[in-house]
Protein backbone atom coordinates (compact mmCIF):
# COMPACT_ATOMS: atom_id res chain seq x y z
CA UNK A 1 0.00 0.00 0.00
CA UNK A 2 1.53 3.29 -1.11
CA UNK A 3 -0.39 5.65 1.11
CA UNK A 4 -0.28 4.35 4.62
CA UNK A 5 -1.22 7.49 6.53
CA UNK A 6 -4.63 8.88 7.42
CA UNK A 7 -5.24 12.59 7.77
CA UNK A 8 -8.45 13.12 9.74
CA UNK A 9 -7.79 16.76 10.55
CA UNK A 10 -10.84 19.02 9.95
CA UNK A 11 -13.00 16.08 8.90
CA UNK A 12 -16.40 16.19 10.57
CA UNK A 13 -17.06 12.81 12.16
CA UNK A 14 -20.49 11.93 13.55
CA UNK A 15 -20.41 9.36 16.36
CA UNK A 16 -23.93 8.03 16.96
CA UNK A 17 -24.12 5.86 20.07
CA UNK A 18 -26.59 5.87 22.97
CA UNK A 19 -23.79 5.56 25.53
CA UNK A 20 -22.01 8.81 26.40
CA UNK A 21 -19.02 6.82 27.60
CA UNK A 22 -18.80 4.86 24.33
CA UNK A 23 -18.94 8.16 22.42
CA UNK A 24 -16.14 9.49 24.61
CA UNK A 25 -14.11 6.35 23.96
CA UNK A 26 -14.62 6.53 20.19
CA UNK A 27 -13.80 10.24 20.23
CA UNK A 28 -10.58 9.53 22.16
CA UNK A 29 -9.48 7.03 19.56
CA UNK A 30 -10.33 9.44 16.75
CA UNK A 31 -8.42 12.25 18.51
CA UNK A 32 -5.46 9.90 18.71
CA UNK A 33 -5.75 9.39 14.95
CA UNK A 34 -5.60 13.17 14.48
CA UNK A 35 -9.30 14.04 14.22
CA UNK A 36 -10.35 17.35 15.74
CA UNK A 37 -14.01 17.68 14.78
CA UNK A 38 -16.37 15.08 16.20
CA UNK A 39 -20.09 15.47 16.75
CA UNK A 40 -22.11 13.11 18.97
CA UNK A 41 -25.67 11.84 18.60
CA UNK A 42 -27.47 9.71 21.17
CA UNK A 43 -30.39 8.64 18.98
CA UNK A 44 -31.41 8.26 15.34
CA UNK A 45 -33.49 11.40 15.68
CA UNK A 46 -30.46 13.43 16.82
CA UNK A 47 -28.37 11.90 14.03
CA UNK A 48 -30.93 12.73 11.32
CA UNK A 49 -31.14 16.29 12.59
CA UNK A 50 -27.36 16.70 12.51
CA UNK A 51 -27.17 15.14 9.04
CA UNK A 52 -29.73 17.56 7.65
CA UNK A 53 -28.10 20.59 9.26
CA UNK A 54 -24.44 20.08 8.44
CA UNK A 55 -22.02 18.29 6.16
CA UNK A 56 -20.70 15.13 7.75
CA UNK A 57 -17.62 13.41 6.35
CA UNK A 58 -18.08 10.01 7.98
CA UNK A 59 -20.51 8.49 10.46
CA UNK A 60 -19.82 5.84 13.08
CA UNK A 61 -23.13 4.39 14.13
CA UNK A 62 -24.11 1.87 16.81
CA UNK A 63 -26.32 -0.93 15.52
CA UNK A 64 -28.61 -0.59 18.57
CA UNK A 65 -29.01 3.17 18.31
CA UNK A 66 -32.46 3.98 19.73
CA UNK A 67 -35.24 4.07 18.84
CA UNK A 68 -35.11 1.94 15.68
CA UNK A 69 -31.46 0.83 15.44
CA UNK A 70 -28.48 1.92 13.37
CA UNK A 71 -29.36 -0.22 10.35
CA UNK A 72 -32.76 1.43 9.96
CA UNK A 73 -31.03 4.81 10.24
CA UNK A 74 -28.52 3.80 7.55
CA UNK A 75 -31.36 2.75 5.29
CA UNK A 76 -33.19 6.03 5.92
CA UNK A 77 -30.08 8.07 5.05
CA UNK A 78 -29.46 6.12 1.83
CA UNK A 79 -33.11 6.27 0.74
CA UNK A 80 -33.61 9.98 1.28
CA UNK A 81 -32.95 11.51 -2.15
CA UNK A 82 -32.86 15.05 -0.75
CA UNK A 83 -30.29 14.27 1.94
CA UNK A 84 -26.97 15.97 1.07
CA UNK A 85 -25.22 13.31 3.15
CA UNK A 86 -26.80 10.44 1.23
CA UNK A 87 -23.45 8.95 0.19
CA UNK A 88 -21.67 9.59 3.51
CA UNK A 89 -19.46 6.64 4.50
CA UNK A 90 -21.18 4.74 7.33
CA UNK A 91 -19.33 2.46 9.71
CA UNK A 92 -21.61 0.31 11.85
CA UNK A 93 -20.38 -0.56 15.36
CA UNK A 94 -21.88 -3.76 16.71
CA UNK A 95 -21.28 -6.52 19.21
CA UNK A 96 -23.44 -8.85 17.20
CA UNK A 97 -21.02 -10.12 14.59
CA UNK A 98 -23.11 -13.01 13.29
CA UNK A 99 -22.91 -13.28 9.52
CA UNK A 100 -26.62 -12.54 9.23
CA UNK A 101 -26.15 -9.23 11.07
CA UNK A 102 -23.17 -8.23 8.94
CA UNK A 103 -25.21 -9.04 5.83
CA UNK A 104 -28.09 -6.93 7.12
CA UNK A 105 -25.72 -4.00 7.70
CA UNK A 106 -24.37 -4.39 4.18
CA UNK A 107 -27.88 -4.59 2.73
CA UNK A 108 -28.89 -1.46 4.63
CA UNK A 109 -26.12 0.42 2.81
CA UNK A 110 -23.33 0.49 5.40
CA UNK A 111 -19.76 0.70 4.12
CA UNK A 112 -18.24 -1.43 6.83
CA UNK A 113 -18.84 -3.06 10.21
CA UNK A 114 -16.55 -2.85 13.21
CA UNK A 115 -16.95 -5.23 16.15
CA UNK A 116 -17.42 -4.01 19.68
CA UNK A 117 -15.52 -3.94 21.99
CA UNK A 118 -13.64 -1.70 19.60
CA UNK A 119 -9.86 -1.39 19.69
CA UNK A 120 -7.81 1.45 18.16
CA UNK A 121 -6.33 -0.95 15.62
CA UNK A 122 -9.69 -2.34 14.48
CA UNK A 123 -11.11 1.16 14.07
CA UNK A 124 -8.03 2.47 12.25
CA UNK A 125 -8.01 -0.48 9.83
CA UNK A 126 -11.63 -0.01 8.93
CA UNK A 127 -11.23 3.73 8.39
CA UNK A 128 -8.24 2.98 6.14
CA UNK A 129 -10.25 0.46 4.24
CA UNK A 130 -13.04 2.93 3.58
CA UNK A 131 -10.54 5.64 2.67
CA UNK A 132 -8.38 3.71 0.25
CA UNK A 133 -10.85 1.28 -1.27
CA UNK A 134 -13.56 3.47 -2.77
CA UNK A 135 -16.51 1.53 -4.09
CA UNK A 136 -19.05 2.51 -6.73
CA UNK A 137 -22.54 3.30 -5.56
CA UNK A 138 -25.53 1.35 -6.78
CA UNK A 139 -28.93 2.94 -7.19
CA UNK A 140 -31.53 0.22 -7.63
CA UNK A 141 -35.25 0.11 -6.82
CA UNK A 142 -34.60 -1.92 -3.68
CA UNK A 143 -31.14 -0.68 -2.72
CA UNK A 144 -29.07 2.47 -2.62
CA UNK A 145 -25.54 2.29 -1.28
CA UNK A 146 -22.00 1.11 -1.89
CA UNK A 147 -21.63 -1.81 -4.29
CA UNK A 148 -22.11 -4.91 -2.18
CA UNK A 149 -19.92 -7.10 -4.40
CA UNK A 150 -16.54 -6.78 -2.73
CA UNK A 151 -14.02 -8.87 -0.93
CA UNK A 152 -11.58 -7.87 1.81
CA UNK A 153 -8.11 -9.06 0.96
CA UNK A 154 -6.25 -7.69 3.95
CA UNK A 155 -6.48 -4.16 5.21
CA UNK A 156 -4.99 -1.40 3.05
CA UNK A 157 -2.19 -0.48 5.40
CA UNK A 158 -0.68 -3.79 4.44
CA UNK A 159 -0.66 -4.87 8.06
CA UNK A 160 -3.88 -6.82 8.00
CA UNK A 161 -5.50 -8.24 11.03
CA UNK A 162 -3.19 -11.20 11.34
CA UNK A 163 -0.20 -9.38 12.80
CA UNK A 164 -0.20 -9.49 16.56
CA UNK A 165 -3.28 -11.68 16.68
CA UNK A 166 -3.40 -13.57 19.91
CA UNK A 167 -3.48 -17.34 19.89
CA UNK A 168 -6.99 -18.54 20.46
CA UNK A 169 -7.99 -21.20 22.91
CA UNK A 170 -10.96 -23.14 21.71
CA UNK A 171 -13.20 -24.03 24.61
CA UNK A 172 -15.00 -27.30 25.01
CA UNK A 173 -18.12 -27.64 22.95
CA UNK A 174 -21.16 -26.79 25.04
CA UNK A 175 -23.81 -26.61 22.36
CA UNK A 176 -24.53 -25.13 18.95
CA UNK A 177 -22.89 -21.75 18.45
CA UNK A 178 -24.55 -20.81 15.18
CA UNK A 179 -28.21 -20.15 14.58
CA UNK A 180 -29.86 -22.15 11.81
CA UNK A 181 -30.05 -19.01 9.62
CA UNK A 182 -26.30 -18.58 9.84
CA UNK A 183 -25.70 -22.21 8.96
CA UNK A 184 -28.02 -21.84 5.97
CA UNK A 185 -26.18 -18.70 4.89
CA UNK A 186 -22.85 -20.49 4.96
CA UNK A 187 -24.19 -23.08 2.56
CA UNK A 188 -25.69 -20.52 0.19
CA UNK A 189 -23.40 -19.88 -2.75
CA UNK A 190 -22.51 -16.19 -2.81
CA UNK A 191 -20.89 -14.08 -5.48
CA UNK A 192 -17.90 -12.05 -4.40
CA UNK A 193 -15.52 -9.71 -6.21
CA UNK B 1 -21.92 5.31 -14.99
CA UNK B 2 -23.48 2.01 -16.03
CA UNK B 3 -26.98 0.61 -16.03
CA UNK B 4 -27.75 -2.97 -15.26
CA UNK B 5 -31.27 -4.34 -15.00
CA UNK B 6 -32.79 -1.10 -13.70
CA UNK B 7 -29.84 -0.49 -11.37
CA UNK B 8 -27.56 2.47 -11.94
CA UNK B 9 -23.94 2.18 -10.89
CA UNK B 10 -21.80 5.27 -10.46
CA UNK B 11 -18.51 6.32 -8.93
CA UNK B 12 -18.57 8.46 -5.80
CA UNK B 13 -15.52 10.09 -4.32
CA UNK B 14 -16.63 11.35 -0.94
CA UNK B 15 -15.03 14.25 0.89
CA UNK B 16 -13.81 11.73 3.42
CA UNK B 17 -11.86 9.86 0.76
CA UNK B 18 -10.46 13.08 -0.72
CA UNK B 19 -9.43 14.71 2.55
CA UNK B 20 -8.11 11.68 4.38
CA UNK B 21 -5.37 11.19 1.76
CA UNK B 22 -3.97 14.69 2.20
CA UNK B 23 -0.33 14.90 3.24
CA UNK B 24 0.35 15.37 6.92
CA UNK B 25 -1.47 12.28 8.12
CA UNK B 26 -0.34 9.84 10.77
CA UNK B 27 0.90 6.31 10.22
CA UNK B 28 -0.96 3.33 11.63
CA UNK B 29 1.52 2.78 14.46
CA UNK B 30 1.57 6.45 15.43
CA UNK B 31 -2.22 6.66 15.33
CA UNK B 32 -2.76 3.55 17.43
CA UNK B 33 -0.12 4.60 19.96
CA UNK B 34 -1.69 8.05 20.32
CA UNK B 35 -5.17 6.57 20.58
CA UNK B 36 -4.03 4.33 23.43
CA UNK B 37 -2.64 7.33 25.27
CA UNK B 38 -5.98 9.11 24.81
CA UNK B 39 -7.87 6.07 26.12
CA UNK B 40 -5.61 5.93 29.17
CA UNK B 41 -6.78 9.40 30.14
CA UNK B 42 -10.33 8.04 30.37
CA UNK B 43 -9.46 5.15 32.65
CA UNK B 44 -9.71 7.19 35.82
CA UNK B 45 -13.30 8.10 34.93
CA UNK B 46 -14.16 4.54 34.02
CA UNK B 47 -14.76 3.24 37.54
CA UNK B 48 -17.20 6.11 38.23
CA UNK B 49 -18.98 5.44 34.96
CA UNK B 50 -19.06 1.72 35.72
CA UNK B 51 -20.75 2.19 39.12
CA UNK B 52 -23.26 4.62 37.59
CA UNK B 53 -23.99 2.23 34.73
CA UNK B 54 -24.41 -0.72 37.12
CA UNK B 55 -26.82 1.34 39.20
CA UNK B 56 -28.71 2.30 36.03
CA UNK B 57 -28.86 -1.34 34.93
CA UNK B 58 -30.21 -2.46 38.31
CA UNK B 59 -32.83 0.27 38.23
CA UNK B 60 -33.80 -0.65 34.66
CA UNK B 61 -34.17 -4.31 35.62
CA UNK B 62 -36.23 -3.42 38.68
CA UNK B 63 -38.54 -1.34 36.50
CA UNK B 64 -38.79 -4.15 33.93
CA UNK B 65 -39.76 -6.56 36.73
CA UNK B 66 -42.34 -4.17 38.16
CA UNK B 67 -43.94 -3.45 34.78
CA UNK B 68 -43.42 -6.67 32.76
CA UNK B 69 -45.85 -5.58 30.03
CA UNK B 70 -43.80 -2.54 29.14
CA UNK B 71 -41.35 -3.81 26.52
CA UNK B 72 -39.44 -0.54 26.43
CA UNK B 73 -38.25 -1.09 30.00
CA UNK B 74 -36.76 -4.46 29.12
CA UNK B 75 -35.20 -2.81 26.07
CA UNK B 76 -33.58 -0.21 28.38
CA UNK B 77 -32.14 -2.97 30.57
CA UNK B 78 -30.85 -4.83 27.50
CA UNK B 79 -29.24 -1.67 26.11
CA UNK B 80 -27.65 -0.89 29.45
CA UNK B 81 -26.11 -4.37 29.69
CA UNK B 82 -24.87 -4.01 26.09
CA UNK B 83 -23.09 -0.78 27.03
CA UNK B 84 -21.25 -2.54 29.87
CA UNK B 85 -20.29 -5.36 27.53
CA UNK B 86 -19.03 -3.00 24.80
CA UNK B 87 -16.75 -0.91 26.97
CA UNK B 88 -15.41 -3.39 29.55
CA UNK B 89 -12.62 -5.04 27.57
CA UNK B 90 -11.35 -1.80 26.03
CA UNK B 91 -10.84 -0.42 29.54
CA UNK B 92 -9.17 -3.56 30.94
CA UNK B 93 -12.24 -5.12 32.60
CA UNK B 94 -12.56 -8.26 30.53
CA UNK B 95 -14.67 -9.95 33.19
CA UNK B 96 -17.25 -7.15 33.04
CA UNK B 97 -17.57 -7.75 29.30
CA UNK B 98 -17.89 -11.51 29.87
CA UNK B 99 -20.66 -11.28 32.51
CA UNK B 100 -22.47 -8.44 30.72
CA UNK B 101 -22.34 -10.46 27.53
CA UNK B 102 -24.00 -13.42 29.29
CA UNK B 103 -26.62 -11.06 30.72
CA UNK B 104 -27.25 -9.66 27.23
CA UNK B 105 -27.91 -13.20 26.01
CA UNK B 106 -30.31 -13.86 28.89
CA UNK B 107 -32.20 -10.59 28.35
CA UNK B 108 -32.25 -11.18 24.60
CA UNK B 109 -33.99 -14.54 25.07
CA UNK B 110 -36.55 -12.78 27.29
CA UNK B 111 -37.03 -10.14 24.55
CA UNK B 112 -37.74 -13.00 22.16
CA UNK B 113 -40.44 -14.40 24.40
CA UNK B 114 -38.67 -16.71 26.88
CA UNK B 115 -39.75 -16.64 30.51
CA UNK B 116 -38.24 -14.05 32.86
CA UNK B 117 -36.06 -15.73 35.48
CA UNK B 118 -35.58 -13.26 38.31
CA UNK B 119 -32.93 -15.37 40.10
CA UNK B 120 -30.85 -15.85 36.96
CA UNK B 121 -30.80 -12.12 36.32
CA UNK B 122 -30.02 -11.37 39.97
CA UNK B 123 -27.03 -13.70 39.90
CA UNK B 124 -25.69 -11.94 36.78
CA UNK B 125 -26.11 -8.57 38.50
CA UNK B 126 -24.17 -9.87 41.53
CA UNK B 127 -21.43 -11.17 39.26
CA UNK B 128 -21.27 -7.80 37.52
CA UNK B 129 -20.88 -6.00 40.85
CA UNK B 130 -17.96 -8.29 41.62
CA UNK B 131 -16.37 -8.01 38.16
CA UNK B 132 -16.48 -4.22 38.38
CA UNK B 133 -14.32 -4.11 41.49
CA UNK B 134 -10.76 -2.85 41.14
CA UNK B 135 -9.35 -6.17 42.29
CA UNK B 136 -10.91 -7.86 39.25
CA UNK B 137 -9.37 -5.47 36.75
CA UNK B 138 -7.20 -7.34 34.21
CA UNK B 139 -8.74 -10.63 35.32
CA UNK B 140 -9.89 -12.76 32.42
CA UNK B 141 -12.81 -15.22 32.59
CA UNK B 142 -10.52 -18.25 32.47
CA UNK B 143 -8.91 -17.07 35.72
CA UNK B 144 -12.24 -17.34 37.54
CA UNK B 145 -13.67 -20.64 36.28
CA UNK B 146 -15.98 -21.08 39.29
CA UNK B 147 -17.79 -17.84 38.58
CA UNK B 148 -18.09 -18.60 34.87
CA UNK B 149 -19.27 -22.17 35.45
CA UNK B 150 -21.73 -20.92 38.06
CA UNK B 151 -23.30 -18.53 35.56
CA UNK B 152 -23.43 -21.21 32.90
CA UNK B 153 -25.05 -23.72 35.28
CA UNK B 154 -27.59 -21.14 36.44
CA UNK B 155 -28.52 -20.43 32.80
CA UNK B 156 -28.85 -24.16 32.05
CA UNK B 157 -31.01 -24.68 35.15
CA UNK B 158 -33.23 -21.81 34.10
CA UNK B 159 -33.63 -23.19 30.56
CA UNK B 160 -34.52 -26.66 31.79
CA UNK B 161 -36.94 -25.23 34.39
CA UNK B 162 -38.63 -23.19 31.65
CA UNK B 163 -38.83 -26.31 29.51
CA UNK B 164 -40.47 -28.26 32.37
CA UNK B 165 -42.92 -25.42 33.03
CA UNK B 166 -43.91 -25.32 29.35
CA UNK B 167 -44.61 -29.08 29.33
Amino acid sequence: MKNSTLNLRDLVILVADPSPYMCMLANSMLRGFGANKAVDARSSIDAIQILTEQKIDIMLCDSLLPPHGGLKLTQAIRRNVTNPNRTVPILIMTSDTRESTVRSARDAGANMVVAKPMSPSSLYDRLSWIAFNPRNFVDAPSYFGPDRRFKIEGFPTGVGRRQGDKAIDVSEETGPTLAQDDIDNLFNSSRVG
Amino acid sequence: MSKNGGAREFAVETDFQKKVRRPGGVTRNQAIGRARVQIDTLKSEFTDWLSEELYRLQAAIQMAETYPDNEMLLEDAFRSSCQLRDVGTTMGYELVTFVASRLCEVLDTVRRGAGYDKDLIACHLDALQLAGQDSYKNVSPDQVPDLCDGLRRAAERSISATGRAEK
